[in-house]
């Protein structure tokens, strides 16, 4: 391809130039990014240096995302790309990198809180009709049913979640950070944005959107 | 604590979890803060334990380890961001002419916000770490302020 990775050819501390006097070596070689867009998957496997592997993905569409202070974590979809630090060119393209900015599907993770604390976030409705189909269960299924109830009055003493999330579960889109490498790893794994980080980001992307 | 935030992409501590039901529920201004003891006699000061910035090279509040070479020079340029230039001085001995002549080297260091009222003409200890950009293999660790008359480039001052 050409593209390398050596220290050859910039200029010494001083300002003085390096003398070219070798070849590009093959251990010194840089291969072309990844740019992963959004869409059906479609990962390349490379051989590297000694052998390994590494899983260039060119399309990716769901990722792992971690809901941190739950303790939830769930294969959701990856809707498009919101913000991106390095460069605006990135989100205009949908491109996902380390640390972009995406906005994920909240409905696994809506399942996740329910089955785990028996709050439905974003609708009020559902939760009588849940109750109501409960009741016409057999017996063991009541008394699981029971049991679950009791765990979730206790837990709800401690129910806290973030504000800026919970609106956004009213949505259907909650904003992830992307923490993997996909043209390293082949996935777009993340972390669900809260407090601080979430305010900042959302900051940002307010500003971006009235330019 | 949103002057820390300065570049586009959120700064924070990459060990620090800001995510965690104890932080977020507490809201406390204060906000939880890593930061370590470098090891080899070397105090931690206060204002890495006690600021606010975020800085990944930083040895006390950041992901370096101090390990090698130990030096000591003046501090020559500020003018860089976040580095200081500090020149060594030494004599080199010539047999034929039983004699010294003086010598020089600029090294490069990385110098934490944790030192900010670093200046030129401080005499500095510097401790090796593993290579933070082109030139920068050292990271401040120990600030002396010293007064000087005239260039720092011009005093001969041996360690």
């Amino acid at each position: 391809m050409g593209i390398s990775r050596d220290s050859r050819h910039k200029r010494r501390k001083t300002g003085g130039r390096m003398p070219i006097h070798q070849k590009k070596r093959a251990f010194e070689k840089a291969r072309q990014p990844a740019m992963t867009k959004i869409g059906h998957k479609r990962v390349h496997v490379v051989r590297c240096r000694g052998g390994n592997m590494k899983y260039r993905a060119l399309r990716l569409d769901v990722g792992n995302f971690v809901w941190t202070s739950e303790n939830l974590a769930s294969k959701s979809r990856v809707l498009w790309v919101v913000y991106n630090a390095t460069n605006n060119e990135l989100v205009r393209t949908n491109t996902l990198t380390k640390n972009t900015i995406v906005e994920i599907d909240a409905t696994p993770f809506k399942a996740l809180y329910s089955k785990k604390y028996g709050v439905d976030l974003g609708k009020v409705k559902k939760d009588k009709e849940e109750t109501e189909q409960k009741k016409e269960q057999s017996e063991k299924a009541k008394k699981v049913w029971e049991d679950k109830k009791k765990k979730w009055e206790e837990l709800s003493k401690n129910l806290y979640i973030d504000p800026l999330v919970k609106e956004e579960f009213k949505v259907g889109r909650l904003l992830a950070c992307i923490s993997s490498r996909p043209g390293q790893s082949g996935r777009a794994d993340g972390y669900v944005l809260e407090g601080p980080e979430l305010e900042f980001y959302k900051k940002k992307i307010e500003k971006k959107s009235k330019q | 604590m949103a002057d820390v935030q300065t570049e586009r992409a959120f700064q924070k501590q990459e060990i620090v979890s800001l995510r965690t039901k104890k932080f977020l529920t507490k809201k406390t201004s204060t906000g939880v803060r890593y930061w370590k003891n470098v090891g080899l006699g070397f105090k931690t000061p206060k204002s890495a334990s006690e600021g606010a910035y975020i800085d990944k090279k930083c040895p006390f509040t950041g992901n370096v380890s101090i390990r090698g070479r130990i030096l000591r020079g003046m501090v020559v340029s500020t003018k860089m961001k976040n580095t200081v230039v500090i020149r060594r001085n030494y004599l080199h001995y010539i047999p034929k002419y039983s004699r010294f002549e003086k010598r020089h080297t600029n090294i490069s260091a990385h110098c934490s916000p944790a030192f900010d009222t670093i200046k030129e003409g401080d005499i500095v200890t510097i401790g090796q770490c593993r290579p933070l950009s082109k030139t920068v293999r050292f990271n401040v660790l120990k600030v002396q302020p010293n007064q000087i008359f005239g260039a720092a480039r011009k005093q001969f001052v041996l360690f």
